[in-house]
């Protein structure tokens, strides 16, 4: 019988430290794009390339609308755009409920709620409570019914067979209740768009509060969403001028 | 005469089947429909795996069915093609040919194309409660971005299947929404209580419609689905639909990127299997050892994101060989990184081999048998543990795998103790097989120009989670007017009731795991 | 008052054959109601100390046929007139629909059944005894069989009678034996021999008695008859059949083999370990019943497996020298079954409540019904938590009692008697912890959850003959709960004759009242535990206690029903006071259960009685050997069908009927040619042979 408490107290402490000021780890983020000037030609070029509609020209030179962007990557490389290794994505929808505050910054029940994911934003949210990021910490768990939670995290287009469940979800939850919506697909459908079998994204359904980018959001940008839902994180922009 | 040919004047005494080779260098079979199952049965019985069921709509109504079958060991593949008109069926091969009980229930739902004979049709990928009858969104005249009419909603009429018929019986209901992380799907287990008697997977929650909505558009839009539609498999399906362009195309790429695609698919495969490995011990409620897991698994993640650009490898492969070349600095990081992993990965091997507490849930539990395996035509780790020598890096070679052989980990047993051991076995033949194909890399392009225009092709990959085929057609202007993703997920789930008919019902979450399925992979 | 009672039931016999249902049913109710209360009187009046033999009375028809009463005799009376009383009111009720000849047989059945209990309780004599008996036998067989239309009773009306006859005779001959040798035909005459003779020729007679006579107790090997019967009787009699009848094997056991079994402990540690065993494998069996019926009849098995154990712990501690410790144990077994009769006819009559307005008595098929009939799903449930011995209900005063005074077997010294008392004990723990788990299940499935049926979505409303009758019972449930201490010394002075002493005063001592010559300490600490609860208020203390061993430390185990009782109350309605003023700032909004996001939550998802027993059935698979029949329906590859039966055969049967059965077959065979008749013809035979046999016996005196 391998003695696991021994293996895990011999390990030491895995989880790791997080300060916005200093560098994440590397391979934590993908990273994203960031707005530069530039000519009109070459903005134009790029803005092209671009199989979403990410990257829009606003002179002088070239803007993000990150909620597009689904890190084809197809605007980076030596004649690209610099990308930019930072994972505070998230955004607080403008017109959106404020963050919950009070005693839910230090408890905070989420439930998440797979509406037509792919694996990428099911492996992200999987990994919140990996070691390296330990999402206990911060007073967040995840409950197994929506009648427990206070936030419910939505990843996927959400497809049609699936808009009544998510909505029933909804429902289900207590007031007062706040919708985070993770990566492109649920924030407007993604490549799948909107479709005789997709929804276009989580707000064609329930009320979206918060939107974490990202195709998909690492698990440190969820992390960052679910402190903004509770007004313990700063809001990203969600489109960059350059 | 070489086996090939000998089929072919053995099939040309068949009746109502005509007998070619076409240019890729198969054999194709033209049958009319009712030749369709005898002649299934006859290559079933010759060692033809059914590979996928693909359907093209050539007129309103008309429509060509290609059945395909190749060879696990020598790769020789050989297509049945079948007209059939409107309101004519076709009679079904999945009760002889079970592997195809899904394609043609599928086929059914989105195109309207009969099997006659097939007991179990409808309610399979459009659900009755959100589809009326008669909308058949495969075919050319169902447009994708209108608005369509709903089905009944909620319906207190709407039944389950049920097949089970004894006193007391409930038909228990695990899903659509899943506690915890699991996938959108809903399985129906038919119990007394304690034990299951029979489990039916009614999945397509998650129908993203991903095959019709790429219709008409051009490859590299259409690359974003293939990547996106299962992105744990990312990779590997980008891949398969990439050699399927490819082959339309009749390119060859280079050498370099063929031996980088290998490095590619093996280190996704190497996080997928650990991603399993991770949640099988979560699911017997070993935490530190899920802990364990996915720490490894965030760091081949972190490793995958350093040396390709991201953590699910998005945006590498492209219809030529990679979007970007590998950096020197990530090549020589793999090289460094991978063997100080892999004692960690093997250690925490086999601590999990001699948990006992770990094992007594895992030995002996859900049981795939051999004969089950065979008939459901399971593929991929699950098959192998299960006795199928089936692995198309070897049966049927592409990128560089015919430089680099892995070997094939088998298992007699096919319970959960031989599937993580076939996972725990590949993830250490993947480290060998990167190291490998970065051991000599020749320095040139990685992307080779590569135009496909007017044609039809199947591209195919061992994806992590077994067998899966692209078969795409496109037209003049390359735009792409049918692609079939036939993926493992697809062919697995098909066979997973098997398993946890006759298990106990807590340990119906253990044996999900150690499947280490993919319901986005199987909705597409 | 207890002629009155005989004139009465001849007066409602002639009233069953009035032609117009509705006056017919209020009439005989009254009228039965009336019987009861003059049987209830008669009872009181025994209990109270007017005991009357019969030798010389007004009934003494002949010498060797008389009747007498006494204060125990009185308290099974009173009983019996309880169970009636409440019972009657569905039986008149459910008649309304027969035809006016067949309602008149079926009251009279019943009168029939009510006159020979009432008759077996107050026989003196062997002759008596066993006539009430055999009448009180087949009127229970023709009851049973009264839907004679039907299969299923008829085939258990056979068993029930065959089971009975051979019982009966066995008891017969048992009696006969101890009468030949005492010389007597006086039932107290017989008991004193059992204490005068040494054990190894009593063996005989206890065996043949015990075993005879508790074919109507239910005791295992010889039950199997039982969940057959009480089963499939027509719905309005099962309530009587359970409530009522079964107390006849008691009142056999405790008048026959009583003495006896008081003087050998041997046999009395067998009633107590086929009391233990009866009633742990009548619960395993209600578990695994899926039909309301037959799993009452099965837990009445288990019920009274638990009054049989009690009362053979209550001999063995008597024969061992303990009579304070046996008195403890027999108040027990009286005290459980009486409070058995009372949760069970209400049971029953739920049961047969809802049968008569879904149809159907399967729980796999109801569901739902608090909704449809608030007021009998409610009392229901109460009687349902009675019965799975829950406080402040009556049941678990005895159930606690007894477990206790087994536990009291370290006084004494014999290894073997204490193995045997730790291995019933065990037995009876378990049962009790399976009870619950099974009233868990009842309640859960039938009342709860969706309904799993077009019948229990469109039940009627409970019909009020059975829950005003049940709301009666379940307060008296309530009050046999709370006021344990004013009934257990009436039940102390029940026991005395046979234990030889009073076990009142060690259990409900009077000293709490006054605290007089205690320590102060220790009055204090008895307060804390809720001696003092009502002191001053009600006449009865709260308190229950087993003290020995001086005034030092007297006390041994304690409760307090009223204080739980209490304590019970107050956290209701704390629970209330909290939801009701907790919430009222809030707006409380009613949403759909969350169903993990399933379109419809289709009842047969639901979890059926079946489902919710199977890991018990699981676990006792070795009892239980299901013969498992499993057939695939197959097309190709495709499975597009399966049926699944599983087939157990009850414990009894496998270790008793079927030999015997095979056994009598063999001896049929041979016998041929007498095995012409029919089953009243044998029944004919038997009373032919009981005649003789009694003819026989008088003469040899
Ligand atoms: S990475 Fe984002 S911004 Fe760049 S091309 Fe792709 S989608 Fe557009
Ligand atoms: S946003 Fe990207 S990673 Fe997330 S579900 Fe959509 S395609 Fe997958």
């Amino acid at each position: 019988m391998a003695n696991w408490v021994l293996h895990s107290l011999k390990r030491g402490i895995r989880t790791e430290r997080y300060r916005e000021s200093e560098p994440l780890p590397a391979g934590t983020t993908p990273g994203r794009p960031k707005p530069q000037r530039m000519d009109e030609s070459a903005a134009a070029a790029l803005a092209e390339c671009c199989p979403t509609g990410a990257l829009q020209v606003q002179s002088p030179g070239i803007r993000v609308d990150f909620g597009r962007c689904i890190h084809c990557q197809r605007c980076r490389g030596d004649e690209g755009l610099e990308w930019r290794q930072d994972a505070t994505w998230a955004t607080h929808l403008e017109g959106a409920q404020e963050s919950l505050g009070g005693s839910f910054r230090r408890a905070l029940h989420v439930r998440y709620l797979d509406a037509g994911a792919c694996g990428g934003c099911m492996g992200e949210a999987r990994l919140i409570d990996a070691p390296q990021y330990n999402l206990h910490r911060y007073g967040i768990f995840i409950t197994s019914t929506p009648r427990d939670a206070d936030l419910l995290l939505v990843a996927g287009p959400v497809t049609e067979a699936l808009r009544r469940p998510l909505l029933d979800a909804y429902e289900a939850m207590p007031e007062p209740k706040r919708v985070v919506a993770m990566g492109v697909c649920a924030i407007n459908g993604g490549v799948f768009g909107k479709s005789f079998a997709s929804c276009g994204g989580a707000a064609e359904v329930v009320p979206v509060d918060i939107v974490i980018p990202g195709c998909p959001p690492p698990p440190r940008a969820i992390i960052e969403g679910l402190l903004l839902a509770v007004g313990r994180s700063r809001s990203a922009q969600a489109v960059e001028a350059p | 005469m070489n086996r090939f040919e000998m089929l072919q004047k053995e099939a040309d005494t068949l009746p109502g089947v005509g007998v070619e080779h076409d240019a890729q260098g198969r054999l194709l079979f033209t049958a009319v429909p009712q030749a369709v199952p005898e002649l299934a049965v006859w290559l079933n019985e010759r060692a033809f795996e059914f590979a996928t069921l693909v359907v093209e709509e050539t007129a309103p109504g008309f429509h060509l069915v290609h059945y395909f079958f190749y060879a696990r060991e020598s790769g020789e593949r050989i297509t049945i093609e079948a007209h059939v008109g409107p309101g004519v069926g076709l009679p079904t091969i999945s009760d002889r040919v079970h592997a195809a009980d899904w394609h043609e229930r599928e086929t059914e739902d989105l195109f309207g194309v009969c099997f006659t004979g097939h007991p179990f049709l409808g309610d399979f990928v459009l659900h009755d409660e959100d589809w009326p009858e008669n909308i058949w969104p495969m075919r050319h005249d169902f447009d994708p971005r209108a608005s369509h009419p709903r089905g009944r909603g909620l319906d207190e009429d709407w039944r389950p299947r049920r097949l089970l018929e004894e006193q007391g019986a409930l038909e228990f209901p695990v899903g659509p929404i899943w506690g915890d992380y699991g996938e959108s799907g809903l399985c129906l287990l038919e119990t007394p209580g304690e034990q299951i008697r029979l489990a039916h997977m009614r999945l397509f929650y998650k129908y993203r419609g991903i095959e019709k909505i790429a219709e008409g558009e051009p490859p590299d839009k259409a690359l974003l689905l293939a990547e996106r539609f299962s992105g744990n498999a990312a990779f590997a399906h980008a891949l398969a639909f990439c050699q399927a362009i490819e082959s339309i195309a009749g390119v060859k790429i280079s050498e370099r990127s063929r031996r980088l695609r290998v490095v590619c698919a093996e280190l996704e495969r190497m996080r997928y299997h650990m991603t399993v490995i991770a949640d099988l011990a979560g699911s017997t409620g070993l935490a530190v050892g899920k802990a364990m897991g996915q720490e490894l698994e965030e760091e081949l993640l972190r490793l995958t994101e350093t040396t390709m650009g991201h953590r699910y490898l998005f945006g590498l492969a492209v219809p030529g060989g990679l979007a970007r070349d590998l950096p020197d600095a990530a090549i020589t990081r793999l090289r460094t990184e991978i063997p100080s992993l892999m004692p960690r990965i093997q250690r925490f091997g086999r601590w999990l081999k001699v948990s006992s507490s770990f094992l007594d849930r895992i030995e002996e539990m859900g049981v795939l048998s051999t004969d089950d395996a065979k008939l459901y035509g399971v593929v991929g780790p699950v098959g192998r543990a299960a006795g199928r020598e089936a692995d198309l890096r070897r049966g049927l070679p592409y990128a560089a795998y015919d430089q680099f052989p892995p070997d094939i980990m088998v298992e007699q047993e096919g319970d959960g103790y031989a599937r993580l051991r076939v996972f725990l076995r590949e993830i250490e033949q993947s480290a060998r097989l990167i190291l490998a194909a970065l051991g000599h890399l020749p320095s040139e392009t990685v992307r080779t120009d590569c135009m496909a225009v007017d044609g039809n092709a199947l591209g195919w990959v061992e994806a992590p989670a077994g067998a899966a085929f692209h078969w795409l057609k496109l037209d003049g202007d390359g735009c792409i007017t049918r692609w079939r993703a036939g993926t493992p997920g697809f062919r697995n789930w098909h066979a997973f009731h098997r398993t946890v008919e006759g298990a106990a019902f807590q340990d119906f979450p253990i044996i999900l795991a150690s499947f280490g399925l993919s319901v986005a992979e199987n909705d597409r | 008052m207890y002629v009155a009672a005989f004139i009465a039931l001849g007066i409602a016999t002639l009233l069953a054959f009035i032609p117009y249902p509705r006056v017919r049913a209020w009439l005989v109710g009254t009228c039965f109601v009336v019987v009861s209360g003059f049987v209830a009187a008669a009872g009181l009046m025994a209990l109270l100390g007017h005991s009357w033999g019969s030798t010389a009375g007004p009934l003494a028809l002949l010498e060797w046929l008389s009747f007498g009463l006494d204060p125990f005799r009185g308290f099974f009376l009173i009983v019996t007139a309880v169970v009636f009383a409440t019972a009657i009111p569905l039986v008149v009720h459910d008649v309304m629909t027969y035809t006016r000849r067949r309602a008149g047989a079926f009251l009279t059945l019943i009168a029939l059944l009510y006159a020979a209990m009432l008759a077996f309780f107050a026989a003196t004599s062997v002759v008596s005894f066993v006539f009430a008996w055999e009448i009180a036998a087949l009127a229970i067989w023709a009851l049973v069989t009264f839907d004679y239309r039907l299969k299923g009773p008829v085939a258990a009306g056979y068993l029930t009678l065959a089971l009975s006859e051979v019982g009966t005779l066995a008891g017969m001959a048992g009696l006969f034996l101890l009468a030949a040798w005492s010389g007597s035909l006086q039932l107290h005459v017989l008991g004193k021999m059992g204490a005068s003779l040494s054990a190894a020729p009593l063996w005989a007679p206890f065996l043949l008695t015990f075993f005879g006579f508790g074919v109507k107790a239910g005791i295992i090997p010889v039950n199997a008859w039982l969940p057959e019967a009480h089963g499939s009787a027509p719905r309005s009699v099962s309530p009587i059949l359970s409530g009522a009848t079964l107390n006849l094997g008691v009142f056999a056991l405790w008048i026959i083999d009583g003495p006896i079994a008081t003087s050998h402990p041997r046999m009395a540690l067998l009633v107590l370990v086929v009391g233990a065993a009866t009633a742990l494998t009548g619960i395993i069996y209600a578990l695994t019943e899926h039909d309301l019926k037959r799993l009452l009849a099965q837990s009445s098995i288990e019920n009274l497996g638990i009054v049989v154990a009690a009362l053979g712990a209550g001999f063995a501690f008597v024969a061992l020298g303990h009579p304070l410790l046996g008195g403890i144990a027999l108040v027990a077994g009286l005290y459980h079954m009486v409070n058995h009769s009372v949760y069970k006819t209400a049971l029953f009559l739920g049961a047969g409540a809802i049968d008569r307005a879904t149809g159907t008595h399967d729980l796999d098929r109801l569901g739902g019904l608090m909704h449809r009939m608030p007021l009998l799903a409610t009392v229901f449930l109460l009687a349902a938590l009675a019965i799975a011995a829950l406080p402040p209900f009556g049941g678990f005063v005895s159930e606690w009692l007894l477990l206790e005074s087994l536990l009291r077997v370290v006084q004494v010294a014999a290894v073997p008697v204490r193995v045997t008392f730790a291995l019933s004990g065990a037995m009876l723990a378990l049962t009790a912890g399976l009870a619950l788990t099974c009233f868990v299940m009842v309640a859960g499935t039938a009342l709860l959850g969706p309904a799993r049926s077009r019948e229990a979505r469109e039940a009627g409303r409970g019909v009020r003959s059975a829950s005003w009758p049940m709301l009666v019972l379940v307060v008296l449930s309530f009050g046999l709960g709370v006021l344990a201490t004013g009934f257990i010394p009436l039940l102390g002075g029940l026991v005395k004759p046979l234990a030889g002493a009073d076990p009142s005063a060690i259990l409900v001592p009077t000293f709490f009242g006054t605290g007089a010559g205690l320590p102060a300490g220790l009055v204090g600490a008895l307060d804390t535990i809720g001696a003092g609860v009502g002191r001053g208020l009600l006449p009865l203390r709260g308190l229950v206690v087993l003290h020995s061993g001086g005034m030092a430390t007297p006390v041994v185990f304690a409760m307090s029903m009223g204080l739980a009782a209490l304590v019970i109350g107050l956290l209701l309605a704390l629970v209330w006071v909290l939801v009701h003023f907790g919430t009222r700032r809030r707006k409380v909004v009613w949403r759909r259960a969350w169903n993990g996001g399933l379109r419809v939550l289709r009842p047969e998802m639901n979890y059926t009685a079946t489902g919710f027993a199977a890991p018990v059935r699981v676990l006792f698979d070795t009892l239980l050997r299901p013969t498992v029949n499993e057939r695939d329906s197959r097309q190709g590859a495709f499975t597009t069908g399966v049926v699944y039966r599983m087939q157990m055969v009850n414990v009894s049967n496998r270790i008793f009927l079927w030999p015997v059965r095979h056994a009598a077959e063999a001896i049929a065979h041979r016998l041929a040619r007498l095995h012409h008749g029919t089953v009243t013809l044998y029944a004919a035979w038997i009373l032919a042979v009981l005649l003789a046999a009694l003819v026989a016996v008088k003469l040899s005196l």
